[in-house]
């Protein structure tokens, strides 16, 4: 697993690691494309103009990225990084909570799921969570995990409030709201959702995002993504990293 | 005393001839093995399950529907671009292997009866359109527990 991650890493370091240095800038097109390789995506990238004059700012649906099989298990640190979405929705005990006010300053992983989800939602919550508890206290009481849902109208603050602590951990803030809010929220930083679709059964069928997104305490950006395969142990490894706001 | 030897070891032979086409002397036959099967321990009323059948026959088959004690029903699921899809059926095909692992294809049970915890086991029948049925135990495995990782 570890290989993975070197491979990632080095494809990434070719044009964008480095990309503070003089002269080094150019390659941030070949950085995010071979990022986008690494993670075996289908990529929409945006690359035009960055979204008003916001340094950093998402453009609107810059990487529609969807995992594969075989996408990468690890971060992939991302050149551009994304502004922290403007969401202002509902949390498990029925107050309001204002991402960006109250994750300012702090390392914050952002995931967007749904509760009727047997696989994908809880064991990256899991993962999350196990990774979390290795941390000393202080960096465990920094860390913010916030879980949106991409399933409003079945996951309401009350439900979201009994599954994820048990699939993640009590300190993990969920967040329920409108759909068309939650999905705009999501999609300014790359992440595609669709709404929940009632089957003629009456099954519905709802959907994930595919990466966590980590937010910097410095900078407030999400800069750096992980696939659904990342492992407990990736996340223990990199989480120390993510609290400084440094690069795994 | 004589007869009833020559019809015991008649109907042994009977037997010997019936079992022999039961296991399919032939080689166009889906024949079916399962390894890999655990369930992650579940978080509220649903559960995933996981497994690698694999048919060494010349003949492909299908995985019709399962069914299980702690769930009147399971369904068998399809993940496409981070959605799940409730399929009919999901092949096996000859001389190769149907995976159901994590991030993809599964089994998913609705409605738990009760909640397996992680040491248990869950019993399941898995249904062939040729092979029949298999009775498979489920070991139920931390919540996030992935065997693809090691």
């Amino acid at each position: 697993m570890s290989d993975d991650k070197t491979v990632v890493q080095s494809s990434v370091a070719e044009g964008g690691k480095d990309g503070g240095r003089p002269g080094r800038r150019a390659p941030l097109i070949i950085a995010t494309a071979a990022i986008v390789a690494a993670i075996g995506v289908t990529a929409a990238v945006g690359l035009g103009s960055p979204a008003g004059d916001t340094p950093g700012a998402a453009s609107p649906a810059v990487a529609e990225v969807s995992g594969g099989s075989d996408n990468t298990k690890a971060a992939t640190v991302l050149d551009r990084p994304f502004a922290k979405p403007d969401l202002v929705l509902t949390d498990t005990k029925g107050r309001t909570f204002d991402l960006r006010e109250q994750t300012k300053g702090k390392p914050t992983l952002l995931y967007f799921g749904y509760t009727h989800c047997p696989d994908v939602c809880p064991l990256t919550m899991s993962n999350i969570a196990i990774a979390r508890k290795q941390l000393p206290q202080a960096d465990q009481d920094k860390l913010q995990v916030v879980f949106v849902t991409t399933d409003p109208e079945r996951d309401t603050a009350a439900e979201l409030g009994k599954w994820l602590p048990a699939a993640g951990d009590p300190s993990f803030t969920g967040l329920t709201g409108d759909f068309s809010v939650i999905q705009a929220g999501a999609r300014s930083i790359g992440i595609g959702i669709d709404p929940p679709k009632k089957e003629k059964d009456g099954s519905v069928v709802s959907m994930h995002g595919a990466q966590v997104i980590a937010f910097s305490p410095t900078t407030d950006q999400g800069y750096v993504l992980y696939g659904e395969d990342t492992t407990a142990d990736q996340y223990a490894a990199d989480l120390p990293k993510l609290i400084k706001g440094e690069n795994p | 005393m004589n007869r009833r030897t020559t019809v015991l070891s008649a109907a042994v032979a009977l037997a010997a001839a019936l079992a022999l086409t039961g296991c399919g002397s032939g080689s166009d036959e889906p024949r079916l093995t399962v390894n890999g099967a655990f369930m992650p321990q579940p978080v509220n009323d649903m559960a995933g399950g996981f497994l690698t059948i694999s048919n060494s026959g010349a003949e492909a088959d299908k995985l019709t529907s399962v069914t299980s004690g702690i769930s009147d029903d399971v369904q068998i699921h399809e993940v496409k671009d981070q959605k799940m899809q409730k399929v009919a059926s999901f092949d096996v095909p000859a001389n190769g292997e149907l995976k159901l692992e994590r991030g993809g294809n599964h089994l998913m049970f609705m409605n738990l009866k009760k909640q397996p915890k992680q040491g248990e086991k869950v019993t399941v029948e898995l249904h062939f359109e040729k092979a029949g049925v298999l009775k498979v135990d489920l070991p139920v495995e931390a919540p996030n527990h992935n065997p693809k990782q090691h």
